[in-house]
């Protein structure tokens, strides 16, 4: 069982390897596109700015740990699309048949399929979101929890992604679904929880989990709370077994296609 | 020895039909309708190790479902499949060392690597130590020629080139099948016979079997030794290549020069192809005329060059088609 985890990592880092090798082909391209989204998040601090300048407090945050909230937010979502790009992809991978190459190698085909591209700019996320971290302020405690939250984060917003995608298995055009939920999940992530009350409050701690991705790992990183780390880490677990079962049921159900292919 | 065992094999696709137009879309939205279509209809054949099959049939016969039933991309409905003792749908990870795919319509090579890094690749997708896989890359493109661009991206390559990659890439880990669909697609003659050449030479010299579908006739008659012919789901025939030239070549082609314009009309085991006076070219039913009863119409004095041939194997086989529909 190990050896098969160690040799399925090994198999995962070469395609992040050969994935990240193709975007660093055009040097120019992978640099600018890193910088521009630095620049790109950095005008979003600019409405907390202004937002601040009238008022002291929002949702129960301050401006540094608004900053904070920025900053898990960029690093989750550049985790996310860094290393599983094609999660996001997931509905147009199973319509046009690409499952077919994965299904025949001896390896996880879920891993397969959504590891094989990255996307670089979102090495500019997540260097905003460590330059966000640092604004709030350094402690090797919190550094350590913002980067366990960051992975964890991650994870959980691919498994969202992974089951919105599934959904193709047995829906046609769940490719928007799929756009639609994974929108939701990153527009909310850069607001204070406190803003949002009753019905919207509860969706954010279970379908669009903004909360366990976010909030909470905000809260526990501003004043430790081992529960909340627990809430976490048990949260990402199960959305990832989740994503994994929804997938392989859904996996019985692929037609697989005759459409023309490339792997560019 | 059976490598693969196909019994009573079944398949059925639900599709979403809809009606024309707008209104069609619409209303497939509020009562949406299927039909059930049936791909493959209850399938049995076997392979033994070694051999060479050609799995044939029109476009939409079930070729590429059955195929994809055999490697685990697909479900079966119903029927047993045994691959290499293996069942495909519950031993794919299994399965997967036991056999190669290589499908002409789908590259499975990152375009931007060389084909040395992406034979690596495939090598640590099959958990092949490094000294092993840098030997079989060495080994396999001696074989298959490809020492002048192993390192050039594939993305450089010509498409004969890419070709071969993708069936060494298929290779790497000394699958005992070999499934082959399509795999001289879109290729030049001399290009398809290069890969013909090298699949027979893989064939030859590791003993692997190889399932192949493919329409160009060339890849069936120059590689397997037995046709499986599909159509509509179902097993039209079953047999030798050497059986199906024996009995379906029956009628000869007389393509004929002559001195004289002579007068001859369709008859009794005799058909007019082509008559353009001096050139005359008929086909000759042997179950119903001899060769020299129809040279003897033709009268041999008159005759000043002549050839005659069996019907091309393509025709034979788009008359089965037809027939068995």
């Amino acid at each position: 069982m190990l050896t098969e985890v160690k040799k399925q990592l090994k198999v995962s880092l070469l395609s992040v390897k050969y994935g990240f090798m193709r975007e660093a082909l055009n040097k120019a391209s992978l640099f600018s596109s890193i910088f521009f989204m630095i620049i790109n998040n950095s005008c979003m601090i600019v409405q907390w700015i202004v937002l601040f300048s009238l008022k002291d407090n929002f949702g129960g945050y301050s401006f540094k740990e608004v900053l904070l909230l920025w900053g898990l937010a960029a690093s989750t979502y550049g985790v996310s699309r860094f290393f599983f790009r094609k999660s996001f992809n997931l509905s147009q991978t199973i319509v046009s048949g690409a499952l077919d190459n994965y299904i025949v190698q001896p390896k996880s085909v879920l891993l397969s399929a959504i590891i094989s591209e990255c996307e670089p700019s979102a090495l500019g996320d997540i260097i905003f979101g460590y330059i966000m971290y640092f604004m709030y302020g350094f402690k090797i405690h919190t550094f350590i929890l913002f980067t366990l939250f960051t992975i964890t984060g991650g994870l959980m917003i691919v498994a969202v992604a992974v089951i919105l995608g599934s959904l193709s298995f047995w829906l046609t055009n769940s490719d928007q679904i799929a756009d639609v939920g994974n929108s939701l999940v990153t527009n909310f992530a850069t607001y204070p929880d406190g803003i949002f009350k009753g019905v919207a409050r509860m969706m954010l701690y279970t379908i669009i989990p903004v909360g366990i991705t976010n909030f909470i790992p905000a809260r526990a990183i501003i004043s430790f709370n081992p529960t909340l780390l627990l809430i976490n880490i048990g949260a990402t677990i199960l959305f990832i077994l989740t994503a994994f079962a929804i997938f392989y049921r859904g996996l019985r159900r692929y037609s697989s296609s005759n459409l023309m292919n490339a792997r560019v | 020895m059976s490598v693969i065992e196909v019994k009573n094999l079944s398949k059925t696709f639900k599709v979403k039909i809809k009606d024309k137009g707008l209104k069609g879309s619409l209303k497939a939205i509020f009562k949406p309708k299927y039909k059930l279509v049936k791909a493959v209809k209850s399938i049995d054949f076997s392979v033994e190790k070694g051999e060479m099959v050609a799995f044939i049939g029109p476009n939409g016969a079930g070729k590429s479902t059955t195929i994809k039933m055999l490697t685990s991309i697909l479900y079966p409905d119903k029927g047993k499949i045994k691959v290499m003792g293996l069942d495909p749908a519950k031993d794919r990870k299994k399965l997967a060392y036991e056999i190669g795919t290589m499908f002409g319509q789908k590259e499975q090579l990152w375009t931007h690597l060389s084909p040395y890094d992406n034979f690596k690749f495939f090598g640590a997708i099959f958990d092949i130590p490094e000294p092993v896989v840098e030997k079989k890359i060495k080994e396999l493109s001696m074989l298959f020629e490809l020492d002048e661009f192993i390192n050039t991206p594939v993305r450089n390559l010509s498409l004969g080139q890419r070709i071969r990659c993708e069936i060494v890439a298929s290779l790497i880990h000394e699958p005992k099948i070999l499934f082959l669909d399509e795999p001289t697609i879109g290729l030049d003659p001399v290009v398809k016979e290069n890969i013909r050449t090298l699949i027979k030479r893989m064939n030859k010299e590791y003993k692997t079997t190889i399932f192949l579908t493919s329409h160009d006739v060339g890849d069936i008659e120059k590689l397997c030794k037995r046709v499986i012919i599909v159509n509509d789901g179902q097993i039209v025939l079953d047999d030798s290549m050497e059986n199906l030239k024996y009995h379906y070549l029956n009628k000869k082609i007389v393509d004929a020069k002559m001195k004289e314009k002579i007068n001859l009309d369709d008859e009794d085991g005799i058909t007019i192809l082509k008559d353009k006076g001096y050139n005359l070219k008929i086909e000759v039913d042997i179950t119903k005329r001899s060769i020299s009863d129809a040279l003897k119409l033709l009268n041999p004095d008159n005759i000043i060059d002549i050839n005659i041939s069996n019907v091309p194997l393509e025709d034979i086989i788009a008359n089965i088609y037809k027939s068995k529909k």
